[in-house]
């Protein structure tokens, strides 16, 4: 889903980076001083993490794909903590040249902004839905499997209608860009499935729906209240 | 942050991810097929793809699995690294 340099017009190029850029310093702001810094490690192995699961294509004929992360990230982390670390992980590869700098703020749109917002309300609904079924931690596998994949193959939509902007990609191939989404949607699933699994058992705090969370204030979505520049000192109790 | 931290878990976990990618990037696993946008944008569409522009910054090391390995074990330490930056700036002191 990595697009690169030298196929869209630079309107939409501008644009997408305009919109990104405008998301990227929200979320910034969003979760400034809203966690403390002994989980940094974690949410920096989680970075890791989703940049190595992007480097192996796993197969789908005729095509390939690969984990995006950005529906487990929203959910793990919340959609603002999320967007950062998909920002810098298409950054690291924009330098790659694995999608262009230019059409570095249309990828983090496709995989970031949009995918990340849209995985956690359907993820999070998901939840709520299967919260009143089955335990908290079936529940959250379930439904992050469940808006990854729906994600991932509305994503390819989205990136198949900026492709309109291309001479010779027409109707049909959006078409086709979407259908073929829907199979590598499904390794998305599994992915991110396999992925939560491990955190929900050896780091569930990490998990921001869980109810034993340490970083529910991290992932507040609405209401959240944006903090000043002064640092807040959390005291530990020994 | 805390020396224990490092060797208890980033450490661990910086080695079993580039362990596990260089695995598999040199057991030839990786799919080598395009990727659902390019199938769909140079294959279906018919759409011709450009020849040269940028490279990548590690570019020069010129391509094959080995190299993969390499600048991907280069990769995941550089997102490391610069999302413990960007966090441990955004995160608030905590006072033992």
């Amino acid at each position: 889903m990595h697009v690169p340099d030298g196929y869209l017009p630079i309107w939409l190029l501008l644009t997408m980076y305009a919109i990104s850029g405008a998301v990227a310093f929200y979320s910034i702001r969003r979760i400034n001083r809203k966690f403390d810094d002994r989980l940094v490690p974690y949410m920096g192995v989680l970075a890791a993490v989703i940049f190595a699961a992007q480097l192996v294509n796993f197969q789908v004929p005729p095509s390939s794909g690969h984990l995006v992360g950005s529906t487990l990230l929203a959910v793990m982390v919340g959609p603002f903590a999320g967007t950062l670390i998909m920002a810098l992980v298409l950054f690291v590869q924009a330098l790659y040249a694995d999608g262009g700098l230019l059409t570095y703020g249309l990828n983090l749109f496709n995989m970031g902004v949009f995918s990340c917002f849209l995985g956690w309300s359907l993820a999070f609904i998901m939840f709520r839905g299967l919260r009143k079924f089955t335990e908290e931690k079936k529940a959250v596998l379930v439904g992050t499997a469940f808006a990854a994949f729906v994600t991932t193959v509305l994503a390819a939509f989205v990136l198949g209608l900026e492709l309109l902007t291309v001479p010779g990609f027409n109707v049909l191939a959006v078409a086709a860009i979407t259908w073929i989404h829907v199979f590598i949607g499904i390794g998305e699933a599994i992915l991110t499935f396999v992925i939560l699994l491990y955190f929900v058992r050896a780091k569930p705090s990490l998990v921001s729906f869980l109810k034993d969370s340490e970083v529910k204030e991290l992932a507040v979505v609405v209401g959240g209240r944006e903090e000043g520049p002064q640092e807040r000192v959390t005291i530990i109790k020994s | 942050m805390e020396g224990n931290t490092w060797k208890r878990f980033v450490l661990p976990a910086l080695v079993f991810l580039i362990a596990v990618i260089s695995l598999l990037i040199l057991g030839g696993l990786a799919s080598e097929n395009p990727d659902g946008f390019e199938w769909a944008f140079f294959d279906f569409a018919g759409i011709q793809e450009s020849e040269g522009g940028f490279g990548g910054i590690l570019g020069f090391l010129g391509e094959g699995p080995l190299v993969d390995a390499v600048t991907g074990a280069i990769g995941i330490f550089l997102v490391l690294i610069i999302a413990l930056l960007l966090f441990r700036m955004t995160s608030r002191g905590t006072k033992a």
